[in-house]
């Protein structure tokens, strides 16, 4: 545990942009939206940013990324193949809690399964994570109904804590210790524990008056949605209102469908592209021999459902995978984010 | 930063896209949480863009027919080529026709104008979607004195009344339709008029399902409802009695019979009247109607013009009446002077074996409705500009490549009149030129001087040309999302008129040997002929699984029918038309369709081709187009 200035810390990312490809918070000055992105030469990311519009997954698993080039000579009789994705170190500076969570549902998906999928591999091994606490919610969070803000508590390299005088700096990996060690930081007193403490409570205080857009007891609706008893009318009635833009899925930190499709190029090669992909669309579920086993946009909408909520699914995430980052209620053209449809599921269970 | 500010360019909405880019490949989307239309939102295409701009299937470099295949060629020898060729061809005499496209910038539209009546010295000009859109601009010049929307988008966020005839938004501008239910979530009274159960019928407050056809009769019945309450009320607003047309506008309105009425319509007087009262309760009153293609007829229109200014709420700040464009700049080629002037069309000139046509110029066509595809392909020279591959390539004897609307500096009109600036974000693929530097070449070889350098002097150009967008600069559309033309260029905005009306009461032209009325429906991932969406991979994908449920197309009836029939989803039919015509086609069974009626989706080729095509009806009359066809089992 570590205590820097703001000096300090902008000094790190600075170093670490020699090495490394560094994202952080930047703020679009044309319409005063929040990215995390790629950070350019001497730029520093801004850690008292808002919520990022767009979620951190876009640097693991980006919604369009070319995975594969291969190329026949019919002549030679030769098959070459390409990898197309790097392998460059990145350093994912003031991450928000819930996106880190959503990455830890990722990892789970993508690594921690009977498959490893190789190309996100690639992206995370050499990925170093570092979380920011968050001092204050926006209108659209919800994490403290997820668990998964406003602290990280886990699965970050490095975590900063903004205390009034200073970054309380905490390490939860041996990467994040060397890096510590590295640069002899200033040992944080104990009593700095409180001090973060208090600032999250404080955070936490200010939700009730400011993050009011969404509010989900998640946990009241994972019973109903895993026992099955949410009654056909509610799913219907979210049906009715989905536009199947597959917003929700893309901006959901933990949603980790994708599509692959090979791409032919002028001549005798061929591309593989990954897309990012989403249960709402019917042709996600049509199996070879036309039988679509969720054909009603309703049953397609409660599918996502189950996979945030359920139990069954929450055991392999070891969490629900809904982290409450409220995205999905902001993207989406009918009323059907998350957070709403716990609502509906709630006001059945009430009436 | 990576993510760079634009306008969709995927419908007439207008929302505000981010595209990801490294300056060379655009690598993904998101939307803009603070446009004041989309909301942070976007539609299954607009989310796709990244795989339309990623396309291989780009036109990269100029191209010549040379025995009978395209070879490439420079810039200069195809524009020199253009040049001599057209040179021999008299546009004076409709020698020579251009075909523009509704999605070009205004820039590139004003240039391609210029070039057709100064260069080419031709009349005849026409844009793909412009008999359903000149409808709707001459029916609001008629009611309001100018030719575009009352309005805009965001009063949808404020209104306490809206009407949506026809269509469904939903589908075809998702993003209006988002916002449509989010006004009704918040207590708007959200009222549809449409013959299926759409979408935003089954989001709507109120649902008319009408009988095809009988949209104008059901408005009109809506209006002499509202006209008796505040009669009886003694209301006296405005001084709507004073305007033109009133007296035989009202006249015509009392004639309407109810008996004929809910034999016609289907749909009682009394309901009408308890929606009348409603209706004028309402402070502001927002009406929405699909323009385009397959928009609605001249006299729907107009008894929507008509009704709109009967409730006297037009001059709300809450209040539109907005002619909602599949197409992002459909108002913007109109505001540009390219739709067809009157004796001179150029779709009536290809469909005329006799008419002196000889060569054709088109920009960025849709490449499923190739019409009179004999007549283009005998013509001496046909020249095609356009970003992305398409059929109309085989009938060309000279390409251009243009850029993709995100790689080059130009101006959109979305459907109620904002303007708004995209910047060039990413460099083209190839030798691609924006439209307006390709028609300057051509221009400066046949002699003519425009000396623009930038498309920002192309819009200084139509600021001085084109009064509506007198006010307006690159530089002041750079800051926000877009101006909104001003209304006050036209003398005669403001000063309303009624539309002359005259009731009947369509009989459904079905009988008993053809007693289906066929029309054409709406399919979600179609869209614009699917000439961009089938170069995406996931909105592609989701049409394709369409075609492979139903591979020879299909047609939608509801349960009590296909029972009736005998036939089940996925079964083969017969559909023979009271023309002739028949196609085998695959029966879709669907509860949000009337009896009697069979929707056919816009989308499958030989659907256009073969069946449809024989029906000019099919075009002119738009979304109100009914083909009498009998079904049989196969």
């Amino acid at each position: 545990m570590y205590l820097l200035t703001t000096q300090d810390i902008n000094d790190l990312a600075r170093e670490l942009q020699k090495t490394h490809a560094v994202y952080g918070p930047q703020v679009n000055a044309q319409t005063g939206q929040v990215f995390f992105d790629l950070l350019a030469e001497s730029e520093l990311p801004d850690l008292d940013a808002a919520i990022p519009s767009m979620p951190v997954k876009e640097i693991l698993f980006p919604q369009m990324e070319r995975i594969l080039k291969y190329s026949y000579d019919a002549q030679a009789q030769r098959v070459t193949l390409e990898k197309q994705y790097g392998e460059k170190p990145k350093v994912l500076f003031g991450l928000r809690p819930c996106d880190l969570a959503g990455i830890q549902c990722l990892d789970r998906f993508f690594l921690g399964q009977e498959f490893v999928d190789d190309v996100y591999l690639a992206h995370r091994r050499q990925s170093l994570l570092i979380t920011n606490t968050c001092t204050r919610p926006w209108d659209q969070c919800f994490c403290v109904c997820t668990h998964t803000g406003p602290a990280a508590d886990e699965g970050f390299d490095l975590d900063l804590t903004r205390l009034d005088d200073g970054y309380l700096v905490q390490v939860g990996s041996e990467k994040g210790q060397a890096l510590a060690d590295a640069h002899g930081w200033k040992t944080a007193e104990h009593r700095r524990l409180a001090e973060k403490a208090a600032v999250v409570d404080r955070c936490v205080e200010r939700f009730p008056d400011q993050a009011k857009d969404n509010k989900a007891w998640i946990s009241r609706a994972m019973n109903r949605i895993t026992t099955g008893f949410v009654k056909h009318e509610i799913w219907e009635y979210i049906g009715q209102q989905c536009f199947e833009c597959g917003a929700c899925s893309f901006v959901c930190p933990s949603c980790s469908c994708f599509n692959i499709e090979d791409v032919t190029l002028c001549g005798d090669s061929c591309e593989r592209l990954r897309t990012r992909d989403s249960c709402s669309f019917s042709g996600y579920t049509r199996m070879a021999g036309d039988h679509n086993p969720r054909a009603p946009v309703e049953d397609r909408r409660n599918k996502r459902f189950f996979c945030k909520l359920s139990y069954t699914q929450s055991k392999k995430y070891l969490r629900p995978g809904c982290v409450g980052c409220g995205r999905c209620q902001l993207v989406c053209p009918g009323d059907i984010g998350l957070p709403n449809v716990v609502q509906y599921i709630r006001r059945e269970t009430t009436e | 930063m990576n993510y760079q500010a634009c306008v969709c360019n995927l419908c007439g909405t207008g929302c505000g896209q981010f595209l990801k880019t490294d300056g060379t490949r655009v690598l993904g989307v998101a939307p803009i949480v603070s446009h004041p239309v989309s909301k942070g939102k976007l539609c299954v295409r607009g989310w796709h863009a990244n795989e339309l701009l990623n396309t291989n299937e780009r036109i990269t470099t100029p191209l010549i027919r040379e025995d009978g295949r395209l070879r490439e060629a420079s810039l200069d020898e195809a524009v020199s080529l253009v040049v001599r060729r057209l040179g021999e061809c008299n546009g004076a005499a409709d020698e020579i026709g251009l075909l523009a496209s509704a999605r070009s910038s205004n820039e590139d539209g004003f240039a391609l104008r210029r070039l057709a009546r100064e260069v080419f010295k031709t009349h005849l000009l026409g844009v793909g979607a412009e008999a359903g859109h000149r409808n709707s601009m001459d029916s609001l010049s008629h009611a309001f004195g100018y030719p575009g929307a009352v309005g805009d988008l965001t009063r949808i966020d404020k209104a306490d009344y809206i009407l949506i005839v026809g269509t469904d938004i939903a589908r075809q501008n998702p993003i209006i339709g988002g916002n449509l239910h989010a006004a009704q979530r918040r207590g708007a009274r959200l009222v549809s008029l449409s013959s299926s159960r759409t979408q935003m019928a089954k989001l709507s407050t109120k649902h008319f399902q009408q009988k095809p056809g009988t949209k104008a009769l059901v408005l009109n019945a809506l209006a002499k409802a509202l006209h008796a309450l505040r009669t009886v009320n003694h209301a006296r607003h405005a001084d709507i009695d004073r305007l033109a047309g009133y007296t035989q506008y009202v006249n015509a309105l009392r004639t309407i019979s109810s008996v004929a009425l809910e034999n016609a319509s289907g749909i009682r007087y009394e309901e009408i009247e308890e929606e009348a009262q409603i209706l004028d309760a309402a402070r502001s009153v927002v009406i929405l109607f699909p323009s385009g293609i397959s928009g609605l007829d001249k006299r729907t229109i107009e008894a929507i013009c008509n009704l709109a200014v009967l409730t006297d709420r037009m001059d709300d700040p809450q209040s539109a009446l907005i002619p909602v464009a599949g197409i992002s700049n459909l108002q913007g080629s109109f505001d540009m002077g390219l739709s067809g002037e009157a004796g001179h069309s150029v779709f009536g000139s290809l469909a005329d074996p006799d008419s002196p046509l000889r060569a054709l110029f088109v920009v960025d066509h849709d490449d499923g409705i190739i019409r009179n595809r004999e007549r283009i392909a005998a013509l001496e020279l046909v020249v095609y500009c356009g970003a992305f591959r398409n059929a109309f390539m085989d009938l060309a004897d000279v390409v251009f490549p243009l850029t993709a609307y995100n790689e080059s500096d130009g101006t959109y009109t979305c459907a109620d009149r904002r303007v708004q600036l995209t910047r060039k974000n990413t460099d083209t693929p190839g030798a691609g030129l924006p439209g307006w530097r390709v028609y300057q070449a051509i221009a400066e070889q046949a002699g003519y001087t425009w000396g623009w350098r930038d498309a920002a002097e192309v819009f200084l150009a139509i600021t001085d040309a084109i009064p509506a967008y007198h006010d307006l600069t690159h530089h002041r559309l750079a800051k926000g999302f877009g101006i909104h033309w001003d209304i006050t260029a036209f003398p005669a905005a403001g000063q309303m008129k009624f539309h002359e009306v005259q009731i009947d009461y369509p009989k459904s032209p079905t009988c008993e040997e053809f007693p289906f009325a066929l029309m054409v429906g709406k399919g979600r991932h179609f869209w614009h002929q699917n000439n961009l969406m089938r170069k995406t991979l996931i909105p592609r994908r989701e049409y394709d699984q369409t075609l492979l449920l139903y591979p020879q197309g299909y047609v939608e009836i509801c349960p009590e029918d296909a029972q009736k029939l005998k036939v089940k989803d996925k079964w083969l039919v017969h559909l023979t038309s009271s023309t002739g015509t028949s196609m085998k086609i695959a029966v879709k069974v669907s509860p949000d369709v009337q009896p009697g009626t069979a929707y056919i989706p816009y989308f499958i080729k030989n659907m256009i081709s073969d069946f449809l095509i024989r029906y000019d009806n099919a075009f002119s009359a738009g979304e109100e187009s009914i083909i009498p066809v009998r079904i049989e089992e196969k």
